[in-house]
């Protein structure tokens, strides 16, 4: 055994073991030099190692406030999610520009294989982008996994200045719905944030602000105060020491108007309405109809757009609000490219960023109809010692020729019906062109009426003017007058040509069309004073701000009188009747314009409405509807605008029909919320 | 003998019986029990250290991060241990060059683009959120390859055979210059060196591969291979007052020792290691945060435990029934000593920079594996089927 294992290999181990063993005694000794002879001198460095640690103070964001609907429901939260962020000035100042590029080029590298792909040259322009100081913490990508954590800690020479932090992105439980409304929240302009230079909740420039809807509305209520945190940076660039000097504080939550269930109710018909235009075909009057070639197929309603409000006629509350196209403002959340934003705001794709409700100008047609008789009624023209009584009849022949006429003098009812005898009410409930050309032909030339009526009613019902709602790019309408077609002929002659007022302008003022422009919610506003007898309230789509902390209202918002109209039941009554008689009256050769839209309608919720066919230049024409009901005390007030989809009480009633029998017999349907693990994901799949 | 009627002594005298060598439940009674437990207690104090080091300057928000994976990573290594330890000697030695080929195959693909570069180094694959370093396990194939190598050398060493010994040590060491990790290399030929001695070098040769030792070491240093920095750690070594170079670290490190004082400045309150001023504490620089904390007392236990972990090492090398066994076991002794005063010593100003992880202690998964499983092999050895501690072997 002996010389199978020599003894010489055991010695030469134990020898080794040696050599070892005298190492680590020196290792030892070198210690106990250090330790404990030494250690003074040591201490006395540690403690006055020079140079000092830096102190820095960054920002903490606040979390932004909630947006809720009526009913307390969340419509808009946040959520949490991890940031990649850069230190400005290690990026800006310590690295040459061709470390730089390198520097960028591994981020990005490490930073698409931690699921947010990136490519170089979008770090580079965070990193020049002029609104990050040098003390700021410039923001890379959004949501990366977990372990990119590890990397930032275990490589941080590498990376140098990389963070990984915790921010809190907006969070839609119910997806695009109310889009609109709620706006969306973006990055801070360097604009916007030299703007607010001492603004008490101190703007950053990576901060986010609102955009559009009550989020910019908003703004100053949802937006928390940021904090303070001073940090201790050793020399070595690393963190030594975290401190929050100021927490920060939360914005106040802002509780809506709207009802979620009603606006998912509301969005899903106004859907529904427009598909169903895009299904019928183009109804042609014969001149037309010669002009079509006959081999293709029969053409439909494009329908691209449309727009519905539902308000309470009471107070002024808008209950839902929907505008279609429509966009989803998840979109945003991690930002948007600049050819995504262009499409949202492209003409081509009919805007879908637009909220058509408050920011469309639509001619609203023979809607106008009963602010007409209203002007008509109020000023005697209808009356016992008028033109007219309210009760008497005038033959509709289906045109009207006007007295001492030069240019256009016959004006004709759509499609050159005639209606026979009517009386206002039938008027209303046939939507007779000529009864109203006659009136408004009598307000020109009958002494003692004034030939602006029609325009200063329908100023007094909120037309021209804005409705007072907290939603930003309203459109204020237009109500033209002598004067306003003189400054227009004045501004750009060529565009019109004529600046004097003539009778037909006031012809077709009264019949909504011609330059008359409005709003859906403008046209809503002015139904709910027809509606509730006489008030003109301002549009509210706020409730309450609400400090999420103690859930108490910090501020609510009363409904707010804009003006009394004057309105006794001799007025009223048989503008009613009359709008009545659009949803329900079918005798004696006398048909309402919206009956077909409401036939089976639950009896005894009787429905007030008006349809509009609004005639556009090019295009196919528009079907506006407004109805407001039950009757007895009106709860809700509706409009509806389809876009080139055809007849109002074709297109545009069944919609207000289906969304009222909902209310009628109380089955509207709870909005669902989207699954949770989806917004991420559909998040980050806009954004690529 | 009944089965139900035994007594542990009687098994013991039965187990040791040549004939049961081959069964693998009596290698559990067989295996080193001290060394197994230096192992837990220096790998667990490592975990608590590198939580101190590494946990951050927010009391709120203690970062577990590193010390959570080094926990993960000392469990496998131990389960990893146990697993080399129960394979038989032999087997591993008549593996022993597939190991090394697969290894230097490793080497040879890290340094390719499917490796990923760190610190400077191309050393390192990576699998998901972990690093995996081949030059560890490089370590480990090349002990066991010149252990089979040397060990049918039957004591004397020819002249062809030593310059066959250093081809086998140059192939995987001129692989990780190129990464370049010099100090990976530096171990590997210090492994190299040690098992040649032990495995029966002349004199004459031993002068001449001193020799030759020096002129590579020249040349290494002059030529284009070692980055500026390195080249400017080792001359700062040599002469530690030059002032072109960046003596940060040294002098951090040093005063983050000598701060420590005879007790430390107590766990989790050295304030060097808590402000972070010695980079890589961590990971190379473990040895500073015990110094610190710990103190004299506790930086002078940790190197006791150590060294009495590299004698049971020793002492099982001594009492290998062959030489292949005596010669695996040299070579871990040479790498673990050799890597635990290399990572100790540059905290104290004896040794040069180099980033090498102190076994066992320093935060990092393939080192910690890897020290496993040479601990595993050492455990493994057959002993003539004796138990170590065992008072009635004679040896």
């Amino acid at each position: 055994m002996a010389a199978k294992f020599p003894r010489s290999t055991t010695i030469r181990i134990g020898a080794i073991f040696g050599v070892v063993v005298l190492l680590f005694t020196g290792l030892l000794i070198r210690l106990w030099y250090l330790q404990v002879l030494q250690t003074e001198e040591f201490q006395i460095q540690a403690q006055t190692f020079e140079p000092a640690n830096t102190i820095r103070y960054l920002p903490i964001k606040a979390p932004r406030g909630r947006i809720l609907d009526a009913n307390g429901k969340v419509l808009v939260d946040n959520r949490k999610v991890n940031v990649v962020t850069l230190d400005a000035r290690v990026v800006r100042e310590q690295l040459t520009e061709e470390q730089l590029d390198d520097y960028l080029l591994h981020l990005a590298r490490e930073i698409s294989r931690h699921g947010r792909p990136i490519k170089v040259r979008d770090i580079a322009a965070q990193v020049s982008d002029r609104r990050y100081g040098p003390d700021d913490q410039i923001p890379i990508a959004y949501d990366v996994r977990e372990e990119f954590a590890i990397i930032v800690g275990e490589r941080g020479e590498e990376l140098p200045g990389v963070r990984l932090l915790e921010t809190s992105i907006r969070h839609y439980p119910y997806g695009s719905l109310a889009a609109h409304v709620l706006g969306y929240v973006g990055s801070i302009t360097l604009e916007e944030v030299e703007a607010r230079q001492g603004h008490p909740k101190r703007y950053n420039p990576n901060d986010e602000i609102g955009k559009a809807g009550i989020e910019l509305a908003f703004e100053d209520v949802l937006r928390g105060t940021p904090g303070w945190l001073e940090i201790q940076i050793s020399p070595l660039g690393r963190v030594v020491s975290e401190r929050q000097i100021l927490a920060p504080q939360a914005g106040f939550d802002v509780q809506l108007t709207i009802d979620v269930n009603l606006q998912a109710l509301v969005e899903q018909q106004l859907r529904q309405g427009l598909l169903e235009a895009q299904n019928r075909e183009v109804d042609l009057d014969e001149e037309e109809a010669e002009l079509v070639n006959p081999l293709l197929p029969p053409a439909t309603y494009p329908a691209p757009a449309g727009a519905a409000v539902l308000t309470n006629p009471t107070n002024g509350d808008v209950l839902a609000m929907a505008s279609y196209p429509t966009f989803d403002p998840s979109q945003f959340v991690l930002g948007i490219s600049e050819e995504q934003f262009d499409q949202l705001i492209d003409p081509e794709s009919y805007a879908p960023f637009n909220n058509r409700a408050v920011a469309g100008a639509y001619s609203i047609g023979s809607t106008m109809k009963p602010f007409t008789a209203y002007a008509g009624l109020s000023s005697g023209l209808i009356g016992s010692r008028g033109y007219v009584d309210v009760h008497e009849l005038i033959e509709d022949t289906g045109s009207h020729v006007l007295q001492d006429c030069i240019g256009q003098c016959e004006f004709t009812n759509a499609r050159g019906e005639s209606y026979g005898n009517i009386d206002l009410r039938l008027s209303l409930t046939v939507s007779s062109d000529v009864y109203y050309y006659q009136l408004a032909e009598e307000f020109s030339i009958r002494p003692g009426f004034d030939e602006e009526q029609v325009q200063k009613t329908a100023r007094e019902f909120g037309f021209g003017a804005s409705t007072g709602i907290a939603l930003p790019f309203e459109y204020q309408g237009l109500v033209p007058d002598s004067e306003i077609k003189r400054q227009r002929h004045e501004a750009n002659p060529e565009a019109f040509p004529d600046p004097s007022w003539r009778v037909g302008d006031t012809l077709n003022i009264a019949i909504g069309q011609g330059d008359m422009s409005a709003t859906p919610l403008q046209l809503t506003n002015a139904l709910g004073v027809l509606a509730n007898g006489g008030t003109l309230y301002a549009s509210n789509i706020a409730k309450a701000v609400i400090n999420p902390l103690t859930s108490a209202q910090v501020t609510s918002y009363a409904p707010r009188v804009i003006r009394e109209l004057y309105m006794p039941p001799s007025i009223s009554q048989p503008i009613n009747d009359g709008m009545v008689g659009v949803t329900s009256y079918n005798l004696g050769g006398y048909r309402g314009t919206a009956v077909e839209a409401f036939n089976g309608f639950p009896n005894g919720w009787l429905v007030a409405g008006k349809t509009g066919t609004v005639e556009v230049l090019d295009k196919n024409d528009t079907s506006v509807f407004m109805a407001y009901g039950p009757t007895a005390e009106p709860q809700y007030a509706m409009t509806v605008v389809l876009e080139e989809a055809g007849f109002g009480g074709q297109a545009a009633a069944p919609v207000v029909r289906q969304v009222f029998q909902a209310l009628a017999t109380n089955s509207v349907p709870q909005a669902e919320t989207l699954p949770d693990e989806d917004f991420i994901a559909s998040a980050i799949a806009e954004q690529e | 003998m009944t089965i139900t009627h035994y007594s542990s002594k009687s098994t013991r005298s039965n187990r040791s019986a040549p004939t049961q060598l081959s069964d693998v439940p009596s290698l559990w009674w067989r295996i080193d029990l001290p060394m197994v437990m230096l192992v837990l207690v220096l790998g667990c104090f490592g975990i608590a250290m590198i939580y101190s080091s590494s946990r951050g300057p927010d009391p709120e928000n203690y970062l577990r991060l590193y010390s959570d994976r080094q926990t993960l990573f000392l469990a496998l290594g131990v389960v990893l241990m146990f697993v080399v330890a129960l394979v038989s000697s032999q087997r591993i030695r008549l593996g022993a060059w597939g190991f090394y080929a697969a290894a230097v195959l490793l080497l040879l693909l890290v340094l390719s683009p499917l490796g990923s570069e760190q610190r400077g180094a191309q050393a390192w694959f990576e699998v998901g959120s972990f690093q995996f370093q081949p030059s560890e396990f490089m370590k480990l194939a090349f002990i066991v390859a010149m252990a089979a190598f040397l060990s049918n050398s039957n004591g004397a060493l020819s002249g062809p055979r030593l310059l066959t010994c250093l081809v086998i040590a140059a192939i995987p060491t001129l692989l990780i210059v190129f990464q370049p990790d010099v100090g990976t290399a530096v171990v590997l030929l210090v492994i190299a060196v040690t098992m040649i001695v032990v495995g029966g070098v002349r004199l004459r040769q031993a002068v001449l591969l001193g020799l030759l030792a020096i002129v590579a070491m020249g040349l290494l240093l002059s030529s284009s291979l070692l980055e500026t920095y390195q080249r400017e750690r080792l001359s700062v070594f040599i002469s530690p007052d030059s002032e072109e170079v960046d003596t940060y670290n040294i002098e951090q490190a040093q005063i983050a020792v000598g701060n420590g004082g005879f007790l430390g400045q107590g766990y989790g309150n050295g304030s060097q290691t808590q402000s972070g001023r010695v980079p890589e504490q961590h990971t190379d620089f473990i040895f500073t945060a015990v110094g610190e904390e710990l103190g004299f007392v506790g930086a002078a236990g940790t190197v006791v435990l150590y060294v009495l972990l590299l004698w049971r090492i020793a002492k099982l090398g001594r009492r290998s029934s062959d030489t292949y066994g005596k010669l695996v076991a040299t070579g871990v002794l040479a790498m673990l000593a050799f890597q635990g005063f290399q990572a100790a010593g540059m905290t104290v100003g004896i040794m040069p920079v180099t980033g090498i992880p102190f076994p066992l202690l320093s935060y990092g998964g393939s080192s910690m594996l890897a020290t496993c499983m040479a601990v595993g092999l050492v455990l493994g050895l057959e002993t003539g089927g004796k138990r170590v501690s065992d008072p009635h072997y004679i040896r």
